[in-house]
């Protein structure tokens, strides 16, 4: 009985160092980043004409974008630009990329590569919760922001702004 | 009334200019014409008196200072008209557009102002630019153009339905994100790391939110 016991676990000890050196090393793999085209900031903004409506928020434009109430009165007829979210996010190469500073609005980017003489071709999307609301193919370059003017909301206008970083801009 | 030659003859024949033939003619019609006669006579008396009580020649009071004074107000006058000519205007103008530099002048502000109207009107190729634009809602209508005022591109979409008043639209901010492919998801984190949204695709390609991520 002590010889079939003996016998059992020089057995199991045998099969376990088997198995142990069946399976072959592993190593951990490095850490790729996605390529990127460049990083943008979306921004949604409520434009209205009555400052009681505004929300309160306190979110800021980047240094990069400084006087844009002013820039955006040029095209709004409105008085008041209340930044309500804000979003930078990297263009990526090859997946989509989404820009989400609300719920309520948001884009998706596909980078379509370089522009020539500067900035990114891309298609975009802008999506109001399940609904795309316009699907476009633009050139975004570094300095130049892009306006959409989207649905309006509480005697104003909600208005998505997507800048390429001139920073980070390829 | 005497014809305009008797009257021509008479002062001749008085100032005493005529011929020899002419004033024997003169005076022999003279003789005939009774009326003539008296009206010479009468003219040659009051010659007669006037010579008698005026000199011949009268100097004229402080003659030269009056010659210097008439030629002074002359100078001056054609002064003043030459200098409100000049101070005109339109003399100005005139006077400024001969100066021999404005040609030079004139091309560089020219080129200044073509300069400064070429940067001041963007090149296409510098600012963002919609090329197509697809609404599926075909109430709704996409209209884009560059504001230079504004130095940005707009993209205009009319026609939207209305966010309800009611409705409290919020906004979140994102930092960075971390694409997650084998699951096709992206995370949004904020400045703090911490995981905000994750976004997916349901079945039918739509995106979708979830607040805790996918994997548990």
């Amino acid at each position: 009985m002590r010889a079939f016991a003996l016998l059992l676990s020089l057995t199991l000890c045998a099969s376990a160092l088997a198995q142990e050196a069946a399976v072959p090393p592993t190593e951990a793999l490095p850490t790729m980043k996605p390529a990127t085209e460049g990083q943008v900031w979306g921004a949604l903004i409520f434009a209205t004409n009555d400052a009681a409506q505004l929300t309160g928020s306190k979110e800021k434009e980047p240094d990069h974008l400084q006087g844009l109430d002013a820039r955006l009165a040029k095209v709004f007829p409105f008085k008041h630009f209340e930044i309500l979210g804000q979003h930078q996010q990297d263009i990526f190469r090859q997946y989509e990329s989404w820009v989400v500073p609300s719920r309520d609005l948001f884009l998706k980017i596909d980078s379509k590569g370089p522009a020539d003489k500067g900035g990114v071709n891309i298609h975009l999307q802008v999506w109001r919760e399940q609904q795309v609301l316009v699907k476009s193919d633009a050139i975004l370059r570094p300095g130049s922001p892009l306006f959409i003017g989207g649905p309006k909301w509480r005697n104003g206008r909600l208005i998505f702004v997507l800048s390429l970083d001139e920073r980070k801009a390829r | 009334m005497k014809p305009p030659s008797e009257n021509h003859d008479l002062t001749r024949w008085l100032d005493g200019v005529m011929s020899d033939a002419e004033r024997s003619a003169f005076e022999q019609h003279l003789a005939e014409d009774p009326a003539l006669s008296r009206e010479a006579n009468a003219l040659k008396s009051l010659r007669a008196d006037l010579r008698t009580h005026l000199p011949a020649e009268m100097n004229v009071p402080y003659g030269d200072f009056f010659n210097s004074q008439i030629q002074v107000r002359l100078a001056q006058e054609e002064s003043r008209r030459v200098s409100d000519s000049a101070h005109s205007p339109v003399a100005k103008l005139l006077h400024w557009l001969k100066k021999p530099w404005l040609a030079l002048a004139g091309t560089a502000a020219a080129t200044a102002v073509l300069t400064v109207a070429l940067l001041r009107t963007p090149d296409a190729d510098s600012y963002s630019r919609i090329l197509s634009s697809y609404t599926p809602d075909i109430r709704v209508e996409a209209r884009s153009f560059h504001d230079d005022a504004a130095q940005a591109t707009v993209l205009v979409l009319d026609g939207l339905d209305e966010v309800p008043a009611e409705r409290k639209v919020s906004g979140i901010n994102v930092h960075r994100s971390e694409n997650e492919p084998e699951i096709a998801a992206t995370a949004l984190f904020d400045a703090g790391g911490k995981r905000l949204l994750t976004i997916s695709r349901d079945a039918v390609g739509n995106p979708q939110f979830t607040v805790t991520p996918p994997r548990g």
